[in-house]
């Protein structure tokens, strides 16, 4: 049977075998509705809080600043109309990037469709968001600023603290999307400083269909989900009990983890880049330091990404790219376009995101697998 | 339109057979395979390139129209 190697870490990553067996006594024996008043929904609304406690200790929050969601995207959508529909009759201004993930983007989208303004901040050809960009786009009736942490496509690192500290200078609410950063670099929340962070457990070997806002204790927070009165009355609907222990119980084993991960990724990251030129391939590398460990985005001039996706996982590797054609013409992502690059290395563009489960025979097995298929 | 043949059998192709040699080879490619050398070519099953075709032809592909 062909050997299935998985590097495609940045869309989502493997459940770990601890949160699994940790979920299931929540799936078939403690099944209560955690909100009942019955002795039986004693135990899963213990385990909630308990869920609560871990995350908040690994990201540096209290537990009462963590509401859980239905992952990244809810998470996204709860920040930025939380901070709109609030100030709906003063028309209010939202600031981002161009290159956030289409939750935030279009969210910003929908808001624009009910008489909102949205800037969207550039960025370099690093993919780096500029403070003085930041700094000159805030206008009175901004009412929310929210520039992601990483990015899933090209995994460079914002300069969120210093963002941050902009965004308070001129008292607005600073919120970012960590999807693609928590459980894989060092996530402070009071060092940063942010008012509101968004993350999602599929991206940290956690179940998929959950996910957590972080809002800062004082930041004013509009309920999302109308309905019973779970998660402070903010956000309704039955707790998902198993996820959410899922989701704690992987997220406290990345970061008890993360520097030895982190070591290990990036010497899987650096053995393919030298595997790369040792082999004479060319290529550019989008992003730049500081990056997400592991998340390799690569432009191969007047190649075709999407042919090089499928070829790959015709010899059992899975990969991205950052570019789709149906025959006819190119779509090229909005991050890829946002960084200026020339439609020849936008349309030959690829993401291989390496994790703590892949190996040094991994590596050398995709670039062996690129190597023929660039060279066809 | 002359039919195109395959260059490793010499076997006239059918549209799909054309149209996967474009998607995997490049749309400016010159050398066109049947299904059955196609995969020995790309050292893959053939079912897996037929289960390509499929997907390809649900996503909208225009090169298989």
């Amino acid at each position: 049977m062909k050997r299935h190697i998985y590097a495609d870490n940045a869309a989502t990553t493997k459940l770990d075998a601890e949160a699994f067996a940790a979920m299931k006594i929540w799936l078939l024996d403690e099944y209560a509705n955690a909100s009942q008043q019955y002795s039986f929904a004693r135990k899963p609304r213990a385990a909630i809080k308990q869920a609560r406690e871990i995350i908040a200790e690994c990201i540096n929050a209290e537990p009462q600043e963590i509401f859980f969601t239905s992952g990244g995207t809810e998470s996204d959508n709860w920040a930025i109309k939380s901070a709109v529909l609030a100030n709906l009759n003063e028309r209010p201004h939202i600031i981002t990037s161009a290159i956030e993930h289409k939750a935030i983007l279009n969210s910003c989208a929908a808001m624009q469709n009910l008489g909102c303004t949205v800037t969207k901040l550039p960025v370099d050809a690093r993919g780096v968001v500029s403070p003085d960009d930041l700094a000159s786009s805030i206008l009175p009736q901004t009412k929310i600023i929210s520039v992601m942490t990483a990015n899933n496509e090209i995994g460079t690192i914002q300069p969120v603290k210093k963002l941050c500290e902009i965004a308070h200078e001129h008292g607005k609410i600073f919120h970012t999307d960590a999807v693609q950063a928590v459980g894989h670099i060092p996530i402070d929340v009071k060092n940063l400083g942010v008012d509101m962070l968004s993350a999602s457990a599929h991206k940290f070997n956690a179940p998929k269909g959950v996910g957590f806002l972080y809002v800062r204790a004082g930041v004013k927070l509009f309920p999302y989900l109308d309905g019973g009165a779970q998660e402070y009355g903010m956000r309704a609907g039955t707790e998902n009990v198993a996820a959410i222990v899922g989701m704690a119980v992987a997220l406290k084993k990345n970061i008890s983890a993360l520097e030895t991960n982190q070591k290990h990724i990036i010497g899987l990251e650096k053995l393919f880049i030298r595997e790369l030129e040792e082999n004479n391939i060319p290529h550019v590398r989008n992003g730049a330091e500081p990056t997400l460990p592991g998340l390799i985005s690569l432009s191969f001039d007047g190649k075709d990404g999407e042919k090089i996706l499928h070829r790959m996982d015709l010899m059992g590797i899975s990969i991205s790219t950052g570019s789709a054609c149906d025959g006819n013409k190119n779509q090229i992502s909005h991050v890829l376009k946002a960084l200026n690059l020339s439609e020849s290395l936008a349309k030959g563009t690829i993401r291989i995101s390496l994790g703590k489960n892949n190996t040094l025979e991994d590596v050398r097995a995709i670039v062996t697998a690129l190597k023929k298929v660039l060279g066809d | 339109m002359k039919k195109k043949l395959c260059c490793e059998c010499g076997k006239a192709l059918i549209k799909d057979e054309a149209a996967l040699c474009k998607k995997l080879l490049g749309t400016d490619t010159d050398e066109f395979y049947c299904i059955d050398c196609f995969a020995e070519y790309l050292e893959c099953d053939k079912v897996d390139l037929e289960i390509k075709i499929q997907e390809f032809k649900e996503q909208g592909c225009i090169l298989f129209l």
